[in-house]
Parts: structure tokens; sequence; C-alpha cells
């Protein structure tokens, strides 16, 4: 019996101890889920230490703003394991590591991201690259569908633009000149709400513009803008343009050349370099009237000249958007030269092209030339004709016009020395 | 108040004003499409269809052009005055000689200057009339090849219509110019004439106007007036330098009456009593 109650008392001591041991656990366990415990201190909005440069760093952490975040339910220490620091040491583990990995549980992220541009230009020794708490924020994530998260589609421009669009941030890293702040947001793209930077540029593998793998990288322009414009890509793959462009051709155009990239306006825009307006203008005379590209590729420069000189031209020049342009005849996305049968302009397609706005084009309509240069020293009859046409009248009008003028002037000399005298 | 002298009727005058115009919208609206960058064609480009309502302009004027050359046409034919026109119009070796005295005068060649007497249409207004026809057939022609260029060119090879399209360009300067030169000098900057000859608002030349430049004509007026010239009826006919008078009496027995609107009713109603008067036969 004896026995039996020491035994008993003993595991009274033992339940006891358990339940004192389990009480303590709980409620160690509760002070750290809840992060009460670091809270405590961390809550104080004025508390901060000094780096080794002597630069003041905030060590405030809003615990709403952490309570609502994606992470809310996590404990400080899922994510700060190991703080190098004295004052936390006293209690626990004093780490060489001090900064959070995300990678930890986000490993896809964490591997495509140091494929990307940022990552590694960190590891160059560029401080102010984007990290993950760069663009998601530190103790504020939120998930980024909902729509107060820097990166919910709605806010990634802004959360880009806080570098890119700080002008002195731009300059110090060698960005070029800064992109303005709301051209993104006012183009065609920017204003449908649902595509932003990311979509182009890529998110944690966000390439830099001149890596081949990089989505905006020169050739694989088409097929960034084809996921979304299939049908366009589809066509301009197969365009002369297209091709030239697929071959590594620098110069030949890709859809950034005519439509621009971040500020890209709709067509009907008269701001977009692809409005009818400018299209004979600037956007295909950009390249088609260059000396520098015309040299090299030995293309000529007679059609824009020529274009400006016709009908055509001088109508559209004065604002006549009836009046054919560059695209009327050549097309658009699918331009092809002449030699190719599916070309607007191939010889058994002109009538039909020709007939678009002239209705009853004949056969004959759709022959002879239409970029023709005046010139007696033409390759064609009609050139030397127009040539010889305009030499004879130019002679005309001077012989005419100087020899009525010198008449007149003679007439005018006499007739006031008469009335001097 | 010194004597006036008719030189343009209401009808020519409203000629000269219908031409002189449509000539300048067809100078504006023209050259608005060769130097369509032009500052002063903003005005055009501006508008909303500008260009458009340019080409429509252009082709209104042109068209208006051509009825009205057809008008007077038809004016010199069918009218005594503008057979009368013709006659005077036509260039003879005077004119050449008339213009060379004139340019000796000036240049003080012919010391002292020479008295030039000429006559109704001086060698100025022969030129330049004769250069407005010539100038009106051109542009007419090349317009409307211009114009209708589908229709042209199923038969004509492309290169004729860029051919149309530069004489077109090339004789619109031509034209304007002159115009600027030659007939603004005639009846603006000549000194004589200057600030403006009044002849195509109030129809008249004064005395002096006509002593100068048209001598003979007013010496014939006067010759007539004195009744040394024997007025001839415009039926007179000429043969072999030999003119031929039919007498008045008889003349006017043969003249048809003019077809007037009355009289046209006149013989829709003979024709219709006729209709209703006729017994069959």
């Amino acid at each position: 019996m004896r026995q039996r109650e020491t035994g008993s008392k003993l595991w009274n001591i033992l339940t006891g101890g358990l339940a004192i041991f389990l009480v303590w656990g709980w409620m160690i366990g509760i002070a750290w889920s809840d992060n009460s415990l670091c809270l405590s201190c961390h809550k104080d909005e004025s508390l901060s230490k000094e780096d080794a440069r002597g630069k003041k760093i905030s060590l405030f952490v809003q615990e709403v703003g952490f309570k609502n975040s994606v992470h809310g339910k996590l404990s400080c220490s899922d994510c700060h394991i190991r703080i190098k620091d004295d004052k936390h040491a006293e209690g626990g583990l004093k780490a060489t590591d001090k900064k959070v990995n995300c990678g930890v549980c986000h490993g896809k992220a964490e591997k495509e991201y140091f494929q990307g541009l940022h990552s590694k230009l960190i590891m160059k020794g560029t401080e102010r690259a984007a990290s993950c708490h760069d663009c998601h924020g530190k103790h504020d994530i939120l998930p980024s569908k909902n729509p107060k998260s820097k990166t919910h589609v709605s806010n990634v421009d802004k959360t880009c633009n806080r570098c890119h669009a700080d002008a002195v941030f731009v300059k110090e890293h060698a960005l070029g000149p800064p992109l303005p702040k709301e051209e993104f947001r006012e183009s065609v793209h920017g204003r449908t709400g649902e595509i932003t930077c990311t979509n182009c540029h890529g998110s944690h593998n966000l390439r830099s513009l001149i890596d081949p793998q990089s989505q905006i990288f020169r050739s694989n322009i088409p097929q960034t803008c084809g996921g979304c414009h299939p049908e366009i890509t589809k066509q301009f793959v197969e365009s002369v343009h297209g091709v030239l462009a697929a071959r590594g051709r620098s110069d030949s155009p890709t859809c950034t050349t005519c439509h621009g990239f971040h500020g890209i306006k709709a067509k009907v825009d008269p701001d977009s370099p692809v409005h009818e307006r400018r299209i004979a203008m600037t956007t295909c005379p950009q390249c088609h009237a260059a000396e520098r590209i015309s040299q090299e590729y030995r293309i000529t420069t007679v059609p824009v000249k020529s274009y400006y000189d016709s009908f055509h031209g001088l109508s559209y020049r004065g604002g006549d958007t009836f009046s054919a342009n560059c695209a009327s005849c050549h097309g658009v996305h699918d331009i092809r030269p002449s030699s190719d049968p599916k070309s607007m302009i191939h010889k058994d397609n002109l009538q039909k092209t020709c007939g678009n706005c002239h209705p009853g084009a004949s056969e004959n309509f759709a022959k002879g030339k239409i970029h023709l240069v005046a010139s007696i020293k033409g390759e064609e009859f009609g050139e030397k004709v127009v040539g010889w046409v305009k030499i004879v009248y130019i002679f005309l009008i001077v012989a005419v016009i100087g020899g009525l003028t010198f008449f007149n002037f003679t007439d005018w000399l006499r007739k006031t020395i008469d009335r001097a005298h | 108040m010194t004597k006036k002298y008719l030189r343009m009727t209401l009808n020519e005058r409203l000629q000269h004003l219908n031409l002189a115009v449509n000539f300048t919208l067809l100078v504006i609206t023209g050259f608005a499409l060769s130097y369509s960058t032009a500052f002063w064609v903003t005005p055009i480009t501006d508008l909303p269809m500008g260009m458009t309502f340019r080409g429509f302009l252009h082709r209104l004027c042109g068209v208006a052009t051509v009825f009205l050359g057809g008008y007077h046409l038809l004016y010199l034919a069918f009218t005594p005055r503008g057979r009368g026109i013709v006659k005077d119009m036509i260039p003879k070796l005077k004119d050449a000689q008339d213009l060379w005295e004139t340019l000796k005068n000036n240049l003080f060649i012919n010391r002292p200057a020479k008295e030039i007497k000429m006559p109704r249409f001086n060698f100025r207004e022969k030129l330049e009339y004769l250069g407005l026809i010539w100038g009106t057939i051109v542009m007419t022609v090349t317009g409307f090849i211009l114009w209708f260029k589908t229709e042209w060119l199923q038969f004509f090879p492309m290169w004729t219509w860029d051919v149309a399209r530069t004489i077109h360009f090339y004789e619109a300067v031509l034209a304007t110019l002159t115009i600027i030169v030659w007939h603004f000098y005639s009846v603006i900057f000549n000194p004589d004439t200057y600030p403006m000859s009044w002849a195509w608002i109030t129809g008249y030349l004064t005395e002096h106007e006509m002593k100068e430049e048209h001598g003979l004509e007013l010496e014939k007026i006067k010759a007539q007036e004195r009744g040394e010239l024997k007025e001839l009826p415009e039926e007179a006919t000429i043969r072999r330098k030999k003119i031929y008078a039919i007498p008045r009496e008889k003349m006017e027995g043969e003249r048809r009456k003019p077809v007037t609107v009355g009289g046209f009713y006149g013989i829709v109603q003979r024709f219709n009593e006729s209709i209703k008067n006729w017994k069959g036969t």
C-alpha cells in the first residue's frame, strides 16, 4: 500500500510536471505563434539600429499589416531563422546569415529568380537590384490576387516604377533615360488593366534585353507579342520583315520598331506611330528613307521620294486619309516582296490592290510604274518622257515669263522716266 | 465729263468675273495639292476632310470654267458683237510690228519715241487672249484625263497619265505667272492705268486710255461719228476683196426673226393648233 502510495506520488509528480511542462510549452507556443514576444519590442516605431556604415535602419514591424498578410499565420522565426545579433543571441543561436531566405518555402520561384537579371546583378555587387522583398514587400506581403498587393496586376507598374522611373536610380545604374511614369499606364495595354510589365518582361526570371533567352530579346519579340496577338504574329513571321528579323538582321523591323514598346497606342490614336496620318510620314520612312540603312542594304529611298511627289503622297501630306499610304498597297503585317505570289503588289494581284480604292480598275490600270521618277535618264520610257516634258515646260516657263517680265519692265521704266520729265 | 468708250458689255463683264473667280479658286485649290505642306495651305488641311473638299472644289471650278468656255464660244458665234470680237482678235503682222516698235520705244532705240496706234485689241490683249484659249484647252484635256483615270487607263499606259499630270502642273504655273506678270501689269501696274483699269467693273474706258492703248480704234470711232466711215450692215459680204452691200429692205425681209421664249411658245402653239385642226389625209 505504502509502495503503491509512493508510486502514486511519483505518478502525481510526473503528471503534475507534465501538466506544468505542457502549460509552459503551450504558453511558449502561444507566445511564439502570435509573435507577441518579438512584437513586444518591434512594435515600437522608433526601434532602429545602425548598420556597419552608420546608416539608420528601422526595425519597426507593423503588427496589423503582418497579421493581414499572406504570411500572417506564420511566426517570425519561420522566416527569421537566424539572427546574428548580440541582443537576440542571449536567448539562442548566434547565426551567420541574417537575411531572410524565401527560397526555403518558395523553391521554384527562387530557382527562376536565380536565372533572372536582378539576381545576377546582385551577385555582381549591384546593391539596389531587386530581391524578393523589393517587389513583394516584407512583412505585409499580400497574395498577388489581392488588389492591394504590390504584385497585383494593377500595381506592378508602380512597383517597377519605384526604381525604373526614378531619375536618380536610372542614372546611377546606367539604364538610359527614366521611363515616364504614366507612359505605360496610358498605353493601350496599360488601359486594359490586364496587361502589365511582367507580361512581356517576365517576373522572377526577368532577363536582360541582350539575353537571347529573354522574352524581349529582338528576335523573340514577335513570339512575346504573339502570346496575345497570335494571328498577327503568324502574318508577320512570313513577311519580308519577319523573315529577316528571324535571321538576326538587327535593322529589320520587329513589332516594336513600328508600334513602340512601353507607350504603345491604339492605331486610331493620333499619337500612335502607326496612326494612318503617320505611316507614310515617319513609320516606314524611318528605315526606307534612312541614309545608313539604305546604303547598307542597298535598298533605295526612291519609293518614299516618289510617293511624296505623287498624287497619293501630296494629298496624304495635306492630311487626306482617303489617299493611299504605304500600307494601302503593300499591306501591314504581311508585307511581302513583289516577287512573292502572295504579295499585294505581285503583278497578278495588283489589279485587285488598285481596285480596293479605284473600283473598275482595268488590267491595264495596274500596269506601269507607280513609283515613277521623272528623269530624262530614267529607266523606263515613261520616266524619260515625263522628264523631257518637265524640261521643255521649265524652259518654256523661263522663256515666256522671262520675256514678258522683261518687256513689262522696259515698259514700266519708260513710262516712269517719261513721267519724271 | 470726258467721253467714255464702251469696252465690255455687262455680259462680257460677268464672263470676266466668272472666269476671275473660277481661275483664282482653281489656282488656290490646285497648288494646295502640289504644295500641301506649305503654310498657306493650313486653312485647308486643318479642316476635317479638307483635302477631299479641296479636290471637289477644284473639279467643280474646272467644270464651271469649261462651261464658261462653252458659253463664250456660243457668245462669239451667235452674237454680232461676238463675231466682231473674233474678227478683231485675229493676230496680224501689225501686232508684231507694234510689239517691236514698243520695245524699241521703251529701250530708247526709237528717238524720238514713235507714236503707235493700236487697234481695238492690241498685241498685249491678243497675246493674252490666245494664251488663255490655249491654256484652257490644255488644262481641260489634261484635267479630264487626271479626273477620269480609270477610263483613261483602260486604253493608255500609266505613263501617259503621268505626262498629263506633269503638263497640268507646269501649264498651271505658266498660266498663273502669266496672269500675274502680264495681265496684272496691263490692268494694274501699268503707270497709265494704275491703280486699276475700271473697265472690268464699269465697262468703259476713258478717252485717254483709248488713245494710249487703242489709238487706231479711237480714230475709227471718231471717223464713224463724223460720218466719214460708212457703216455697213453686218450681212454685207466680202468676196475677192470687194464689198457688196445688200439693200436694207431686202435684208430685213429675209432676216429670220430671232427665236425668243415668246417666239418659241408661238411655234409650239401653232404646231398644237395644226395638230388639232388636222383632218387626216
